[in-house]
């Protein structure tokens, strides 16, 4: 396997070139990444904030934002800017502390959590070992975080919000570990880069989909319930709790909350496509591809088509599972309290555990297709 | 054991029945996708109202007899009839009239009992006002005519419902010599008299041959 385009090395080696240590080259280049994942994210929020508006007006048979651009295209900058001058305001007697500092437990995690999606072989800002793990590391955070705003609100109705995410956080981020264990145990790696790699061999055929689909339905329901969508929505249920954790949040720090709910969507959904659906990978393989046209794979016009056709690849099968989710939101009535606890222990929690272990005896028994 | 296992495949039936039902549900959101929306984009759509709407009060100051029947059959009686007697002609003079359309229910009883039908109503929906006083209307007030929504060139006139063409119900790309389903209001009550007049026609055939009848 080739390595692809590493624009790391080339951008140091330019630096180097320039007259510069190593040291100092490397310094350059880390804040560019950390920029890129911060636009990107962003952009990302931007764009399904847009198409969940859109859609949710199509499947309505409304028309949804129009004037604020072409199409409404500048809605979500629009709505952004309106939170971002809304009066910042901390209620009486709450506790003004925990209060600020609860948006950003909940947003710094998740936006952490993109230094593992891979966009490309050597399209992602950390390919560290531990990889997925850390995301799931990382998730767990947030509970903390919706806790501790939920606290220190000084209101029921946040207090109760607050109480009811960590307590989906925690009994959802199980049967989503696990689901994520039988993806590690083939792949026999926890990098993300190497998960993908071991899907790529011979177009769709070879996604994890095929040989996980009871796998990729749990990590799918799990992520929805991590991101707090419908059905999934209890922390905020508006027609009981108002707005959850929500509810005393205004101006920046409730944008806070929203960016973070639109970023871990966009996140679990890039997450399915690496785990589950092969990642920058296309439809067709590559290498077979281009030996049918004839051209060398390390041809640099293959290499950069490939590079960028992979980075939209990632992109679209992130979006057309953004799309389900916001499909599904309109279908789907909200689950009750004993309903949702009763799915994610009584139902997601045995079927991912037997799962795992199918998973691991196919791969006992047929080393080949399961990754020996 | 069996019991156990019939426990499962209840079970797991309940689980992909779920499943099925999910994905019915999705086909149904996602087939209302493609649909046009429905939406009256209202300062610049407006739907036409029909022909018996209740709207805002019309009011004809020289017909008015002042004889004071829409006070009385109004539920809270609303109307204020200013008027005077004079002595030497011995009729009233009518001085000023006025209803208050922020406690108007638009029931239209006034125009229904009119004895000389100076009342009438308008399709005038649009009663927003900063001030409630200012929705007390006079007669001057009361005797202008609204701008009707199919002949204000700023706003594209919708024909809804019972208007629209038979079985459909987008009034957006609808050529407007498109008619509605049905027969208009005038041609039901030509087609009535025409029935009668045959019936009528036909009682007096029967009269004559009954007559007919006796005299031999």
């Amino acid at each position: 396997m080739n390595s692809g385009i590493d624009l790391e090395m080339s951008f140091t080696q330019g630096i180097q070139n320039l007259g510069f240590s190593p040291e100092v080259a490397h310094l350059l280049w880390i804040p560019l990444p950390m920029l890129l994942v911060l636009v990107s994210a962003v952009i990302g929020v931007l764009v399904t904030v847009w198409l969940e508006r859109k859609i949710s007006a199509a499947a309505q048979q409304r028309i949804g934002p129009e004037y604020a651009g072409a199409l409404g295209i500048l809605q979500p900058m629009a709505d952004g800017l309106k939170l971002l001058v809304k009066e910042d305001i901390i209620p009486a007697r709450a506790d003004s502390v925990l209060f600020t500092v609860g948006p950003i437990l909940v947003l710094v995690p998740v936006i952490l959590s993109w230094l593992i999606v891979p966009f490309g072989q050597n399209l992602l800002i950390s390919n560290v070992g531990i990889g997925i793990f850390l995301w799931i590391a990382l998730s767990s955070i947030q509970p903390i975080g919706l806790l501790m705003s939920g606290y220190s609100s000084n209101n029921k109705y946040s207090l109760l919000g607050g109480l009811r995410a960590a307590a989906q956080s925690i009994s959802y981020e199980i049967p989503l570990a696990l689901a994520v264990l039988a993806i590690v145990m083939m792949s026999n790696s926890l990098s993300t880069v190497d998960i993908v790699e071991q899907q790529n061999s011979a177009g769709f055929l070879s996604w994890n989909i095929w040989r996980q689909p009871v796998g990729f339905i749990i990590f799918w329901i799990c992520a929805l319930a991590e991101c707090e969508r419908l059905p999934f929505d209890l922390p905020e249920a508006e027609e009981e709790l108002v707005a959850g954790y929500q509810t005393e949040y205004a101006g920046m720090k409730f944008a806070l909350f929203y960016l973070a709910g639109y970023i871990n969507l966009v996140l679990s959904a890039l997450l399915v496509s690496v785990l589950y659906l092969g990642g920058w990978g296309f439809p067709i393989s590559i290498d077979w591809f281009s030996s049918l046209i004839g051209i060398s794979i390390d041809n640099p016009l293959i290499q950069i088509t490939a590079a960028s056709l992979g980075i939209v690849m990632t992109v679209l099968k992130a979006y057309l599972l953004v799309f389900l989710a916001i499909l599904l939101r309109w279908t789907t009535p909200r689950v009750r309290i004993d309903q949702l606890l009763d799915l994610g222990w009584k139902f997601l929690l045995p079927i991912s555990l037997v799962n795992l272990l199918v998973t691991a005896s196919l791969k006992l028994a047929f080393p080949m297709t399961f990754g020996g | 054991m069996l019991g156990f296992l019939q426990k499962v495949a209840d079970y797991t039936q309940d689980a992909v029945g779920a499943a099925k039902y999910l994905v019915q549900g999705l086909g149904v959101t996602f087939d209302h996708m493609r649909r046009r929306p429905v939406t009256v984009q209202y300062p610049y759509e407006k739907l036409i109202p029909s022909e018996r709407y209740r709207g805002r009060i019309h009011y004809e100051f020289d017909k008015c007899i002042a004889c004071e029947v829409c006070v009385r059959v109004c539920p809270i009686n609303l109307p204020v009839v200013d008027w005077v007697m004079n002595k030497e002609t011995k009729k009233k003079e009518l001085r000023n009239y006025s209803i208050d359309f922020g406690a108007c229910i638009f029931c239209g009883n006034c125009v229904e009992y009119c004895p000389t039908n100076c009342l009438s109503m308008t399709e005038e929906y649009e009663l927003a006002a900063f001030d409630r006083h200012s929705l007390n209307f006079d007669n001057v007030a009361l005797g202008r005519l609204p701008t009707s929504v199919t002949s204000d060139p700023s706003v594209r006139p919708l024909r809804e419902l019972a208007y629209l063409p038979e079985t459909i119900m987008d009034p957006h790309e609808l050529p407007s010599n498109q008619k509605r389903a049905g027969q208009l209001p005038s041609q039901i009550v030509n087609e009535l008299k025409k029935k009668k007049s045959q019936e009528n026609k036909n009682s007096t055939d029967i009269l004559t041959n009954k007559l007919d009848s006796i005299n031999k």
